[in-house]
């Protein structure tokens, strides 16, 4: 089973992020994950050193740290410097996901997705390895 | 014995402080219609000279009033009342001790007479129980020091309330 | 309904759709009460960027989620909201009481959308459609901001790299406005970071602006993490360095490439830029590698995410239906005022920026004590001039004394009124909120419901004014629910279908008025009455005797609240006990007046402001009381042969009216110290339009205090406000009269009495 960590601050949406990923097929590339929530930047470098993590799902738009801070600290630790690496935000975040992209992060899905958007975005990184 | 005095932080800062020489805890001796109180020093903020005690009309009996402690109203709670104990006039002997338990406010116990502090080790403690029957939950237990015999108090039921 | 794709009746996807619910419902009350904070500001002529961010952020996610759970009405408005407030954001647009509007509505029509989702509410797609309309033309005029500014200075490329475009944006405007950067490099133990990052927040607050937080990667291990923070700031190196000291903090300020800025300078607009400081510190390097636009050297990576959009759209903000390409508008200064002409109305602002100071209000409480504290003081130099005065060979000294008192008095009094002043703020604040209230209301109940206000701009303390919210939005909510009729049966009675709520507030003498007044059913004394004796809330013979206002009281009273009652009688009652204890606490108490068929008027009646009260000090039973004098309408001789007694109760009459009498000593159960005087005195109080006369031994003057909460432990004890402390260390109890007159008027048999008062 995968691990995976979701950093939104939206709890609904981890919600339904974490519906999605648990019950993932593995037609999808991805299969059940389990699923690890962080409500915030700090919260997720809490939880990070407790990796390994199989990837990682980020929002940008948070309280404290922005997901771009987030995805820098990420790709400049030892441990999760080739973690695969998804973005999710909405389309007006356009420049904001560019930087997060040129950052390291490996994709990017655009928020509203489907359950099968998803689980196809967090296929398509795994099998692809980070870069 | 454990089960003698309510364990809280402050309780066991007070025990550490006392640490050297055996265990030993810091008792304040007071006395009331003639009898030998005592509590933990720990909760005492303060010993003052009774000032001008206002009365608040219709609060609870064993409420004497209330007093200015510098800027701040502190309530007086009269333990002999609470005892059922013999009153007698406030006179140059009255202390009111200024008690802080952690409750969101300071409370005045007026006393007949501060005696002294004691620093009981454990050998010198005896569990409620040793008075025999039922105690009320206010007495802790009995202190021991030479020559003395000290109802130990434990000031959490009395001022909760 | 909703309908989550591919995940319906799994249960965890009902759990993630529950949360939907109720997260939504958070962020758009979140979205209520940041409206109305930026409407308040806007009104003084501020903007709050924090505000507007997270009323950005706050729609950004509510579109995130809308599209999840499929709710697409929500996801069409949220879009539209969305790119409007990234204008705002941004600086794109400015902040006008019209794009407010359009927000305001949005709140609305979210609230309608979530009922009409959760199959409680008609369909809003007519509402929705027409906000859009309504967002499309407010972001007509946009335009770029001055770029390049930020490569003025030294900071690291890493950091400008992950700055979101929002901060980018603050960031120049802080630039702009002239401020100076600082660079905070902290380090925090991760197990406690959110309270310590709290912490340094607060400290640098009242500086500057935090512009972001980046961890540095250097430095930490599992336990501890490095943070760099940009922070904006007027203050200087040493001042902020004071401010945020510790053990774990570095500060520096960044320094200017100052060849590259005279560069920058010149191709920019020159009305901001004369607004910023002189360069500060000597060249440092001349690097002209970070434009934030050159960022990210490395080819673009795969687009995720089969949403049929095109890659990632940069530019797809402004494909929208209305409004001119960015370029052909210039933008107006951000953060500029709307005037007539850019230059000035800049200046304005930035005045308008240093001017004001916000403080918490524990400060003014604080500085109010000492007032307090001074007071008391004045009082006992007054005594010490009396008694010098009398002694012949000290009458110069004692002259002098006296000089100096008055001064000291003159001058304390003006100190007292300048912080009551501070604390004062408009009811208008409140008044906003019940606008968007009553509309939403009427609109739930299906009734058309015009709401007038005057006296928005009465002064209110800040303290009353947080707590009237919610007693005036549950008044507000009866009037609407049981008052006013809906149109139909208006129309049959012969009113304008449209029914009236109006909202008054005035000042009168040391109170403030506020009427909640309604032309609806007004409500059936009979009705009332019926209920109450039903109830058991009075006996059938009682009832009899009732006056009007006795019977209005009945509303007030905890079990008058059931919802089939309130019905029944076309009438109040819903939770107006509650409404009642509110406006207790604040000291005020609550009056009505009702016609069947004309409408209800309920009036609160509150005092101005909670800190410094004048006060009648009084005696009774060789005690000192204090009552304030805010509530005493007069104070006569009092005998004792004037007094009837009607109905075991204690009246007497004056200038031709019966005034219901306390004899306080009996009342609180006082026994003389000292022989009963010879003469003793009536006080009479007022609360709103009632009466009483509370009798005293001795009238000992009045003096100002400072009313001091009593402790916990006789918290309980009624018919006391608190207590204040005279001097000499004796203190003295301050009656609450609203509470007293409630407990002797309405107490038991005494409820009779108050017929006297009619």
């Amino acid at each position: 089973m995968r691990r995976v960590l979701v950093v939104e601050d939206s709890g609904s949406t981890r919600s339904f992020v974490r519906a999605v990923l648990e019950s993932a097929d593995r037609t999808d590339g991805v299969g059940p994950c389990e699923v690890v929530e962080a409500s915030c930047g700090f919260e997720a470098m809490r939880l990070l050193p407790r990796g390994p993590y199989d990837f990682i799902i980020t929002d940008i738009n948070m309280g404290d740290i922005n997901g771009l801070e987030l995805i820098r600290f990420i790709r400049k630790s030892e441990h999760h410097r080739s973690t695969p690496l998804v973005i999710m935000s909405t389309l007006s975040g356009a420049r904001d996901v560019e930087r997060g992209l040129a950052l390291g992060a490996n994709a990017y899905i655009c928020k509203p997705f489907t359950p099968d958007e998803l689980c196809a975005a967090c296929g398509r990184v795994l099998s692809q390895g980070a870069r | 014995m454990a089960g003698l005095v309510r364990t809280g932080a402050r309780h066991q800062r007070a025990a550490r402080r006392a640490g050297e020489g055996g265990k030993r805890t810091e008792y304040l001796a007071f006395t009331l219609a003639g009898e030998a109180y005592a509590v933990q020093i720990a909760f005492i903020a303060e010993i003052l000279k009774p000032p001008p005690i206002t009365e608040v009309p219709r609060a609870p009996r064993n409420i004497l009033g209330v007093v200015s402690v510098r800027g701040k109203l502190v309530t007086v709670v009269d333990l002999r009342r609470r005892f059922q104990l013999a009153e007698s006039p406030i006179d140059r002997k009255s202390r009111i001790l200024l008690t802080d338990l952690g409750l969101g406010e300071q409370i005045g116990l007026l006393v007949d007479e501060v005696l002294q502090v004691y620093r009981l080790a454990e050998s010198e403690l005896e569990a409620a129980s040793a008075l025999g029957g039922d105690q009320p939950a206010h007495i802790a237990g009995i202190g021991r020091p030479p020559g003395q015999l000290l109802v130990l108090l434990d000031l959490r039921p009395i001022l909760e309330t | 309904m909703l309908e989550v794709p591919g995940g319906r009746g799994d249960p965890s996807f009902d759990k993630a759709r529950d949360e939907f619910f109720s997260e939504a419902q958070e962020l758009v009350d979140g979205l209520g009460r940041d409206l109305v904070a930026l409407d308040q500001a806007l009104k003084r002529g501020h903007s709050d960027p924090e505000i507007i961010n997270d009323v950005f952020r706050g729609v950004h996610t509510l579109k995130g989620l809308a599209g999840l759970f499929g709710a697409s009405r929500m996801s069409v408005v949220s879009h539209e909201l969305e790119d409007v407030l990234d204008d705002l954001r941004l600086g794109r647009v400015e902040l006008s009481s019209h794009v407010l509007d359009a927000l305001f509505q949005a709140v609305e029509i979210y609230n309608r959308i979530l009922a009409a989702e959760k199959g409680d509410g008609p369909d809003p797609t007519a509402d929705a459609e027409a906000l859009l309309v309504a967002l499309g033309q407010v972001s007509e005029h946009r335009g770029g901001t001055g770029v390049g500014l930020i490569a003025q200075y030294d900071l690291d490329p890493g950091l400008l790299g992950v700055l979101t475009e929002y901060e980018e944006h603050r960031l120049r405007t802080n630039i702009q406005a002239g401020l100076a950067l600082f660079r905070i490099r902290v380090r925090f133990s991760l197990a406690t970071i959110d309270s310590a990052l709290d912490d340094l927040k607060e400290k640098t607050k009242p500086h500057g602006e935090i512009i972001t937080y980046l961890p540095t990667g250097s430095g930490t291990d599992i336990e501890t993490i490095e943070l760099e923070i940009l922070m904006a700031s007027r203050a200087l190196l040493h001042v902020l360095r004071a401010a945020i000291a510790g053990p774990q903090v570095d500060i520096e300020e960044v320094r200017r490439r100052t060849a590259h800025s005279l560069a920058v300078q010149s191709s920019l607009p020159a009305a901001p830029m004369a607004a910023a400081p002189a360069p500060r510190s000597p060249v440092i390097r001349l690097d002209p590698t970070t434009d934030a636009a050159t960022l990210g050297g490395s080819g673009p990576p795969p687009i995720l995410g089969s949403t049929g959009l095109p890659a990632l759209r940069a530019e797809s903000t402004s494909a929208r239906g209305s409004g001119p390409a960015p370029s052909a508008t210039p933008a107006p200064p951000p953060g500029a005022l709307t005037g007539p002409v850019g230059v000035p109305s800049r200046e304005l602002s930035l005045r308008s920026v240093s001017q004001t100071v916000r403080v918490d209000i524990r400060k003014l409480d604080n500085l109010m004590t000492i007032v307090g504290e001074l007071a008391i003081v004045r009082t006992a130099i007054a005594g010490l001039s009396d008694r010098v005065r009398i002694r012949p060979e000290l009458r110069q000294l004692g002259i002098e004394l006296q000089r100096l008192h008055r001064s000291f008095d003159r001058h304390l009094s003006q100190l007292q009124n300048g912080i009551l002043e501070v604390r004062m703020v408009p009811l208008g604040q409140v008044f906003d909120k019940l606008a968007r209230v009553v509309r939403q209301i009427s609109r739930e109940h299906d009734k058309l419901v015009k709401l007038s206000i005057t006296g928005a701009e009465t002064e209110i303390d800040k303290l009353i004014v947080e707590e009237l919210s919610d007693p005036l939005m549950h008044m507000i909510r009866n009037a609407i629910d049981h008052g006013i009729e809906p149109p139909s049966e208006r129309e049959h009675v012969g009113k304008d279908e449209v029914g009236n709520i109006v909202l008054n507030a005035f000042q009168k003498g040391n109170h403030v008025l506020i009427e909640v007044e309604d032309d609806g059913r007004g409500m059936n004394p009979e009705a009332i009455v019926a209920s109450a004796v039903r109830k058991g809330m009075v006996s059938a013979d009682e009832a009899k005797d009732l006056t009007a206002q006795d019977i209005f009281a009945l509303v007030y009273m905890p079990g008058f609240t059931t919802k089939e009652v309130a019905t029944d009688l076309s009438g109040r009652g819903v939770g107006l006990d509650v409404v009642k204890t509110n406006i207790a606490k604040l000291g005020g108490v609550v009056d009505i007046v009702s016609g069947v068929g004309i409408g209800t008027k309920m009036t609160i009646t509150l005092p101005i402001t909670l800190a410094i009260i004048s006060v009648l000090l009084v005696e009774i039973a060789g005690r000192l009381f204090a009552m304030p004098l805010a509530s005493v309408g007069e104070a006569m001789g009092f005998d004792d042969r004037q007094v009837r007694t009607l109905e075991g109760r204690e009246v007497m009459t004056v200038r031709g009216k019966s005034l219901p009498v306390c004899r306080l000593a009996r009342l609180f159960g006082l026994a003389a110290t000292e022989p009963a005087s010879t003469r003793s005195f009536v006080v009479i109080a007022l609360m709103g339009n009632r009466s009483l006369g509370f009798v005293v031994d001795r009238l000992l003057g009045q003096q100002d205090i400072v009313v001091k909460a009593l402790g916990r432990s006789i918290k309980s004890v009624r018919g006391f406000a608190g207590a204040t402390e005279l001097g000499d260390q004796r203190v003295a109890l301050v009656l609450d009269v609203a509470a007293l007159i409630d407990e002797v008027l309405a107490g038991g048999e005494s409820r009779f009495m108050a017929a006297a008062l009619a």
